[in-house]
């Protein structure tokens, strides 16, 4: 054979033995697992800071394995196949109702639990999930308005200014249906958590007003857009992205708008079936410290449920950052987005005539 | 007429290869933000080493993209030889059936191969990503051999047997070889389009083995950081590698001139 064969024959092997490897390491690491020497957790990128996962590691010996998912419906959709694997995953608050109606996550053992005190009232009993019997609220954050005041000339107080015709071809608002109308009802004053389908076609209508208006749906790159000034307004959802714009550039604002605004929490879950339980509750456990809960904020820049956390945080600039840690008294109207069940077809139904007008 | 044509076609390839290029300058970019420039820094390339995740992605991505693509090549040369050699009964219906993964919607294909899996018991993983990544990269492979081998012609293979090679002589010796750039071809379009390939693999993946495109999807939730932008300078420069260790042993091959007798 000459050194061209032996060349093709030696990349194959290469192939086919490291996919071998790493087929049979895949295999031995999930079978290991029996025990509670590994834990699967299935969350959203950049909201799990390595600094926890390593922390957990080293004090319990335990293997953490994270993969994350783009979106709700993705991780919904893993875990309805069945056999998924996982044993926590990290569901947003409407996310949960889903998972719980077609029972994928566990009743949660409180008396398993140490720390649940921790947590901030809000999020103790929350609508979404009554008494906490599914879920253990982690992360948390605001939908709201991100605008330049450069560019605007003046200060924005709420979802009516994004109708302001002056910011004609400079507002963005984001490219998701639930977020849209979030704006859409509480600017007519109706609730965002509202089933009625009269109140939805009224913001159907309101949307459809505002649509000549826009520069575009956008939930990617609107922060780069406010901050640079191309963008005037934009809907925001609170986090690292809103929060590196406002530190960016002095003129950009991150509020929550006086007509109410909405919370998004994502919390953990145990998934129904897994046996990795005791794996799972130190997990929650580990989380709920508030020592760990402050690492959320100091590495990945989110909010934190946890009460106690917010002395330990060590960058405080970040705890006063309003991108990330609403003020409480601009909460008081903001409201949970929550499944809205049977009436998400009339949503849906006003979104598609909505984007195509 | 010539300089219009060659200036439109300069413009087309800035054109294309401006984004490229603006992906390798900001990732050398001190500002977190995207729109503005603050600065040069080797910071992203330092948090890119060591994000242990996107590691773990990046290699899970080039073995499910390298075990698919052979897995693709050497089926798709099969059936391909098989096509064009012989007269197959129904050869048009098998060759249709080969290319409906083509047509078919991939998030149909990927929550019908989640299905499948699950109904059988194969827990998601390696072997379900590989298995998902041939059913899309089986028709672009099958394509680009069946247009090879119809090209060849049929008298070399006549010759070789006519001077007493077997018939795995006549295909290890005479077809192989004269297919070896369209093999190649098949094997970096297979290898691409797994490795780029993010609906079959939401579904087909498993615990721990998330690829890289869609470890870098689901990070736009939280925000797009510069460091993407490293790993694509450091994919394109990899890419570029390649292309130059083929290209000069291609060079060394046309310079040496066609093989002596002897080897």
């Amino acid at each position: 054979m000459n050194t061209r064969h032996r060349a093709v024959g030696a990349v194959l092997a290469v192939g086919v033995l490291s996919a071998l490897t790493a087929c049979a390491s895949g295999a031995g690491t999930d079978s290991a697992g029996g025990g509670s020497s590994s834990l699967s957790i299935y969350a959203w990128a950049g909201e799990i800071p390595d600094s926890v996962i390593s922390g957990f590691e080293k004090e319990t010996g335990i293997t953490v394995t994270v993969d994350t998912f783009d979106s709700n419906e993705t991780m919904i959709s893993k875990l309805a196949a069945g056999n998924s694997g996982y044993d926590i995953v990290e569901p947003s608050q409407y996310a949960v109702q889903l998972l719980v109606d077609r029972n994928l996550v566990a009743q949660i053992d409180k008396s398993k639990l140490e720390g649940f005190d921790n947590l901030a009232e809000k999020f103790v009993d929350p609508s979404f999930d009554p008494d906490n019997a599914h879920a253990i609220p982690w992360a948390w954050g605001t939908t709201g308005i991100l605008y330049n005041q450069a560019c605007t000339g003046k200060e924005i107080t709420g979802w009516a200014d994004m109708w302001d015709p002056a910011y004609s071809g400079k507002i963005y608002m984001l490219d998701n249906m639930l977020s849209a109308y979030i704006a859409g009802l509480q600017v007519e004053g109706l609730s965002a958590t509202t089933t009625s389908q009269d109140d939805i076609e009224k913001a159907t209508q309101k949307l459809i007003e505002q649509k000549p208006l826009l520069a575009g749906y956008n939930s990617q790159n609107y922060a780069d857009l406010v901050g640079s000034g191309d963008a005037c307004i934009a809907e925001a959802y609170s986090g690292t992205t809103a929060a590196k714009a406002v530190m960016a550039n002095p003129d950009v604002h991150y509020i929550i708008p006086e007509e109410g605004g909405t919370l998004w929490t994502d919390s953990f879950s145990v998934v129904e079936g897994t046996s990795n339980t005791d794996a799972a509750y130190k997990w929650l456990n580990y989380t709920l410290r508030p020592e760990v809960a402050a690492l959320l904020t100091d590495d990945a820049s989110l909010a934190s449920t946890n009460a106690g956390a917010l002395e330990l945080v060590k960058d405080q600039s970040l705890v006063s950052n309003p991108a990330i840690y609403a003020p409480a008294d601009s909460l008081t109207k903001s409201e949970f987005i929550v499944d809205p069940g049977a009436a998400l077809s009339y949503f849906q139904d006003g979104w598609t005539r909505l984007r195509a007008s | 007429m010539d300089r219009i044509i060659s200036w439109i076609a300069g413009a087309v390839f800035v054109f294309l290869y401006i984004p490229i290029a603006a992906v390798i300058v900001y990732s050398f970019n001190a500002s977190e933000v995207g729109y503005r420039f603050d600065g040069l820094t080797l910071r992203w390339y330092a948090e890119l080493f060591g994000d242990r995740m996107l590691g773990d992605a990046l290699r899970t991505s080039l073995v499910v993209g390298l075990a698919a693509a052979v897995l693709s090549t050497i089926i798709g040369l099969l059936s391909a030889y098989g096509l064009v050699r012989f007269r197959v009964r129904g050869r048009a219906v098998f060759l249709a059936a080969i290319l409906i993964p083509l047509i078919v919607p991939e998030i149909v294909l990927g929550v019908s191969l989640l299905t499948i899996f699950s109904s059988a018991g194969i827990p998601t993983g390696y072997a379900t990503l590989v298995l998902g990544h041939v059913v899309i990269t089986l028709p672009l492979s099958t394509l680009v051999l069946v247009g090879a081998m119809s090209t060849l012609d049929p008298s070399l293979g006549e010759a070789a047997a006519d001077l007493g090679a077997s018939p795995w002589q006549t295909f290890a010796r005479v077809i192989l070889p004269l297919l070896r750039p369209s093999l190649m071809a098949a094997f970096l379009l297979s290898f691409a389009t797994s490795f780029s390939n993010i609906v079959v693999s939401t579904f087909t993946s498993g615990v721990g083995t998330t690829t890289l495109p869609l470890r870098i999807y689901s990070t736009l939730r939280t925000g797009l950081t510069p460091e993407l932008n490293a790993l694509g300078t450091l994919l394109v420069l990899a890419t570029l590698g390649l292309i130059l260790v083929v290209g000069v042993s291609q060079m060394r091959r046309i310079l040496a001139g066609p093989p002596t007798p002897a080897a």
